[in-house]
Order: structure tokens, then sequence, then C-alpha cells
């Protein structure tokens, strides 16, 4: 009998045991994430996780819907002040150089492989470097892209299946298409819209489609006033103020209605309205490369994922495989098929599902094509207050305020002065 | 015991006072006393510890172009929001004011209805009214022969659609503090006026008014506070945009501080921001209150 009740209490002992021992050593992680569209993306978000976690009993990720880009940046900033950062994170890849001068994140070499590199695309791993270093892995990944309405272009007698391929073309197509009432003058219509908001983001294409650049991060080298970037505003003033084929100013979010409400023919954004142009459109539409110059050219845009500076080892790998488990080929073609977004690797494309929802969009195709003359996006410290000073002088210099060049030699004027420490080093 | 009786009266308002004060300290004098001390700092995304520095945050304040953008901004937002609030809030007061019956119901409840919608969601309302292509406000422009404005996109048109945004948003809230001011006004006053003989003008010129004066000045004080303060509409409107053209006070020091992680120049700019506000509110109770309160 004793025997008989220590066995059994032995035997409860052993049930107990391996019932919890999950919970023993339970590794929780918090997840700060932006989506650009709210409701469905941030629904799709927590089945993810919720998968990752019903696959790793020993990891609980909390994920924490955090807004946009800023809000998200600013989330993270704060908890870093804190003393307290996230484990786990997307912010906006430029915020690379705020967020290392910040001392927020932790390098990733220990965990990644030249294998797992090498099947991202290049362009998209660019801003995830600095100091010889990897920090930063890519997720939810865009690039500008170029949208054309096919019946404005068939009414004005444009082959509808030939975007304008250079920027001559993008003039000459866009004076065709821009309608004016009249008897006032006033455009109904515009030819073209190089949406405003991110239009920072899209100038730097003109400028690497020009064949330069703003800032070479590595370099520590800032050129805002250089003839190639005149020439590529002068180009925008060309289209907003001497020929008013193209809106001066306009805001990122509206800018897509107006293309599906007729009201602009060509439309520069992001490859990731394509699903909402898609749902959307009472037309047929196209979808093509940004138009070139010297070539074409793009830069990338979108997040990438951080894991938070100074946590223990052992969230530290719970971190990371979270990050492989969101980043495999499988996990990739399926985000970009849920948002839009360009799946971050060339294996992604293969995956069958992938495949046949290409073929049926083949739309979705043009921006992973573009990809080969795109190059990492436009990084610095202080990135914010950088790009606050470029848009203003884009703006100023489409609203006719001043030429392009006094704009932009303005501009490096104050660049010279926010990031002289660091453009001395 | 008489002795202490007296001492407790004495004391007796300050302690009435302690909890509101208490919040006041934590909520109020503290930030703004660290801040003032944050102000001789500078602490950016450079300089990560605080390193002190005299008064190069406000200098810098000063070098940045987009500073004399952001004062004239404001001064124009809160030049031409005041007076249209007040006189539209004053205007429905008066009209609402008389006998008319049930309109007068529905018409209290239509001009205050605009103060309980959340000031994002009017914002985002805004944006959508403003649309230059799919909005109803060019809708119906274009239907009196107005040619299409672009508002929120335009640098000129920008900040009227939130100045406007902001009137249709505020004036019912001065409405019912006026009305509430004119139901303070004696019924006799009228009473004997119109045995004299005055007319609906004489009264409003005499009476109405001049009694209305305590209520102005609290109206004027409290909207000089909020039109400086505007932050909300900017925030879900424009972000500032067109090239700063609505880029108010408020929303420039949270540029600087949440944008820019530039602490040092924002506090700077908190500071002379409290010491603005507290000249202007300053001089208005001075000078206003004096001239402005009749005896009954």
């Amino acid at each position: 009998m004793k025997r008989k009740s220590i066995l059994s209490m032995a035997l409860l002992l052993v049930v107990l045991f391996s019932a919890f021992p999950v919970n023993a050593q339970l590794v929780r992680l918090t997840y700060y994430y932006p989506v650009g569209v709210a409701g469905p993306l941030a629904r799709v978000m927590n089945e993810y996780v919720e998968e990752f976690n019903a696959l790793h009993p020993n990891i609980e990720v909390v994920p924490v819907y955090s807004g946009d880009y800023d809000p998200t940046m600013q989330k993270v900033q704060t908890a870093v002040r804190g003393g307290n950062p996230p484990d786990v994170f997307i912010v906006e890849i430029s915020e690379l150089p705020t967020l290392l001068a910040m001392n927020a994140i932790e390098p990733l070499d220990e965990f990644v492989t030249d294998e797992f590199l090498s099947d991202f695309f290049p362009a998209f791993l660019e801003n995830g470097y600095s100091d010889g270093h990897i920090w930063g892995i890519p997720f939810q990944r865009s690039t500008p892209v170029f949208y054309w309405n096919k019946a404005h272009f068939e009414e004005a007698g444009l082959d509808p299946e030939k975007p304008p391929t250079t920027w001559d073309e993008l003039r000459e197509y866009a004076e065709k298409l821009t309608v004016r009432d009249p008897q006032t003058g006033e455009v109904i219509r515009w030819g073209v819209t190089i949406s405003g908001g991110w239009n920072d983001w899209l100038f730097q294409c003109f400028v690497r489609q020009n064949g330069s650049k703003l800032i070479d991060y590595q370099e520590r080298t800032a050129v805002f006033n250089s003839p190639e970037a005149v020439e590529a505003l002068e180009f925008w003033v060309d289209l907003t103020q001497n020929l008013k084929v193209a809106p001066p100013h306009s805001t990122w979010a509206s800018t897509p209605p107006d293309f599906v409400a007729g009201r602009t023919s060509m439309l520069y954004h992001s490859t990731g309205v394509l699903t909402f142009i898609m749902d959307s459109a009472q037309f047929d539409f196209g979808v093509g490369f940004l138009p070139g110059k010297v070539s074409y050219g793009a830069e990338v845009g979108g997040g990438n994922l951080f894991i938070g500076k100074g946590i223990p080892q052992e969230r530290k790998e719970a971190a990371w495989k979270f990050i492989e488990f969101l980043t495999t080929p499988e996990m990739a073609a399926r985000w970009s098929r849920d948002s839009g977004y360009v799946a971050t690797r060339k294996s992604a494309y293969e995956v069958p599902e992938m495949v046949e929802y290409t073929n049926e969009n083949p739309e979705y195709l043009v921006a992973r094509d573009q990809l080969q003359y795109a190059a990492g996006k436009m990084m610095s410290p202080a990135f914010q207050r950088v790009r606050e000073i470029l848009k203003t002088a884009l703006d100023e210099a489409t609203a006719g305020r001043t030429t392009p060049k006094a704009a932009l030699d303005q501009a490096q004027t104050q660049i010279n002065r926010l990031l002289g420490q660091w453009l001395q080093q | 015991m008489s002795s202490s009786r007296l001492n407790l009266t004495k004391i007796r308002p300050y302690l009435y006072l302690v909890p509101s004060l208490a919040l006041l300290s934590v909520f109020t004098y503290f930030p703004i006393l660290y801040s003032t001390y944050l102000s001789f700092f500078r602490q950016n995304v450079f300089t990560l510890e605080p390193v002190f520095d005299w008064f190069a945050n406000y200098a810098a304040v000063f070098e940045e172009p987009v500073f004399k953008i952001v004062v004239r901004n404001t001064v124009v937002y809160a030049l031409g929001t005041i007076p249209i609030t007040m006189f539209l809030a004053l205007l429905m007061a008066i009209l609402l004011n008389e006998q008319l019956g049930w309109i007068r119901d529905i018409y209290r409840v239509a001009c205050f209805y605009p103060t309980m919608i959340p000031m994002a969601a009017a914002g985002m309302l805004a944006v959508w009214l403003f649309n230059p292509g799919i909005g109803l406000i060019n809708h119906y422009l274009k239907m009196f022969g107005v040619p299409t404005i672009e508002w929120l996109y335009d640098m000129k048109w920008a900040l009227p659609a939130i100045m406007l945004t902001a009137i249709w948003k505020n004036f019912g809230y001065f409405m019912l503090i006026y009305l509430a001011g004119l139901q303070n006004i004696p019924g006799e006053l009228y009473e004997s006026a119109s045995i004299e003989g005055c007319g609906f003008w004489s009264r409003l010129r005499y009476i109405t008014l001049p009694l209305l004066g305590p209520t102005t000045v609290f109206v004027v004080i409290q909207g000089i506070i909020t039109s400086f303060q505007v932050f909300d509409l900017v925030y879900v409107m424009t972000q500032g945009g067109p090239a700063d053209r609505t880029n108010v006070f408020v929303y420039y020091i949270y540029q600087n501080a949440f944008r820019f992680w530039d602490f040092g120049q924002a506090s700077a700019l908190t500071v002379m921001f409290v010491i603005v506000l507290l000249i202007l509110v300053f001089i208005l109770t001075r000078f206003m209150e004096r001239r402005v309160h009749y005896e009954v």
C-alpha cells in the first residue's frame, strides 16, 4: 500500500511536470509591427503569429499593432529610451542609422548564413547593412511602379499596351493625356501624377534614373544639388509649372483614389497599392517600370525586421526563430499575396501557389522584375529631418516659388549643417 | 480654541486647493520646469546623452527657415479662426435665444453637434469633403461655377481648409457659452427697454453686447488657447504639408521631439510657446477685464 502510494505520487509528479515543462521556460516576445492598410493586414499578421506560437510551444510572441511607420518608430524609440526595447520589430528601412545612433538594435551576424542571405534580392538587403554588420532582415518591401489607364491611352490615340519608357516620352504622353475645360482652360484630367507625401522617395528614383544619388551612406557623402538632381527637379517643374500636365502637390493617400476615379491618366506610386487599384478600377490599367533617363532606376522601400538591443540570449534566439519563420520562401510568398508587397526572396516566386497567382496576375511581377534596376533607399542619421528638408525643396520648386537649383542649393546648406558631424567622420 | 479655529479658516481654502494643485504640479508645472531645464541641453540623434549648451537650442530655432513659416501659419490660423468663430457663435446664440419653438431645438442640436465629434474623426471627414476630385465641397462649388480648388494639395488653400474645418468644429462650443451668457442677462432690462420703445437693434447695441463682455473675454482667451494649440486637425489632414504651409507651432514641436528626436530643440520651442501664451493671456485679462464688467 505504502509502496503503491509512493509510486502513484511519483507517477503524478511525472505527469504534472511533463504537462508543464513548457510553461516553466516559456519565452515571451514583444513584437511591434506597422502595416499600411490597418484593418485586414493586421488580422493577417495576427494569424501568422498564432501559427508561429502553435508551432513553438515554448515561445509566445505578443503582437502589438503600432499604426503607421512613424508612430511605430516613435514607440520603438520611446521604449528604447525607457530601457525596455521590444524584442522584435518592423520599422521603415531608412531608420537603420537612427536605430544605430540610439544603440537600439542587435547585429544579426551570428544568426545569418551566406546561404540564407543569397536568396534575398540584393537591392532589398542593401539597407540592412552598416559598418560591415547586418542589422535588418527584409520583410514588407516595395518599390514605386508606374500605373497607366489604358482607356485614356486609347482615347488619346496612344497604344494602350505601351507605357512611356523615357522621361521624354512621359512628357509627350502626359501632354496628350491632359484634358482641359475648353472654356476656362482648367485641368479636368491630369496627364500624370507623381504622388506627394513620399515624393522624396520618388524623387530619389528620378535621380537614380539620371545616373546619380543623393546620399551615399557607406561613403558618408550627401550631394543634393548635383547637376543630375537639378535636372530631375527641372523635369518635375516642367511637368507641373510650364506644361501644367501634373498636379504640383498631392498626398500619398489620395492619389490612388484619383487614379481610380480617372482624374489622372498615369500614376507614380508604390507597388503596395496595386491590390487596391485592382479591386477598385472600373477600367483596364497597366503596371510598368518607372520611365528611365540614362537608365531605368528605382529605390526600394518598406520595412525590415530588427531585434532589440540587450535582450537576454534566449529571447534573442527565440526572436531569430520568429524572423526565420516570417521570412521563409513560403511565408514571403504568402505575405506578398496577402498584402501586395514584393516577396523578398527569389525562391518565393517558385512556391507553387505563388506561380499560380502570378500567372493569373502578371502585374505582380513588374515590381520584382524592376528590382534589377533598383538600389537601396536613401538613408542617414536624422533621416526624418533630411526627408523634411528634401520635401520642402521639392514642394517649393514644383509650386514655382523658387528655381530647382536654388531649392536644392538651400537643401544642401541645411543638410551640411545637420549632418556635418557625420559627413566629416 | 478660538485661535485654532481662526487658523483653520485661514488654512481651509488652501486645503481645498490641494487636490487640483497636486494634479497641476504633476502634469503642468513640473513638465514646464523640466522642459525649461532640458532646453539648455543639446540632446538629439547625434548626442544621446544631454550636453549643457547654454542658449544653443534657442539660437538653432531661428536658424531653421521653416520656423518663420510655422509662426506665420500659427498667427494666420489664430487671426483667421477666432473672429469668425466668435461672430458665428454670437450670431447663432442670439438667434437661437429668441422664441422659435421646436425649430430652435433642432438648430441648437445641429450647431452643437460638430463639437461632439472626436477631432480625429472630424479631420478624416474633412479630408474626404475637401478631396478635389471626388469631394462634396468641390462638387457644390462647381454648381456655382467656382473653378476646381485643389484644397489640401494647394499651398494657398490647405491652411484655409483646416481653418474652415476648425471653425465648423468649434463654433458650437462657443455658441453654448454665449447662450449661457445671454441667459444671465436679467429680463427686466429688456422689459424696460421695450417700454422705452427700443427696437431689436438698440437692445442688442445697448444691452446684449455690453453685458456679454465677461463672456466675450472668456471666449477670446479660450479661442486663443485652442487655436494656438491646434494639432489634431493638422496631424490628420495634412501632416504639415504641402511645403510646411500648414505646419503650426504645436505640430512643429511634435515633429522636433518625436520625428526628428531632437529634444533640446523641442524643449526650447515649448518654452517659447509657453512664454508667448502667458504674455498673451496676461495682456488680455489685464486690459480687457477692466472694461467689461457692468454692475446691474
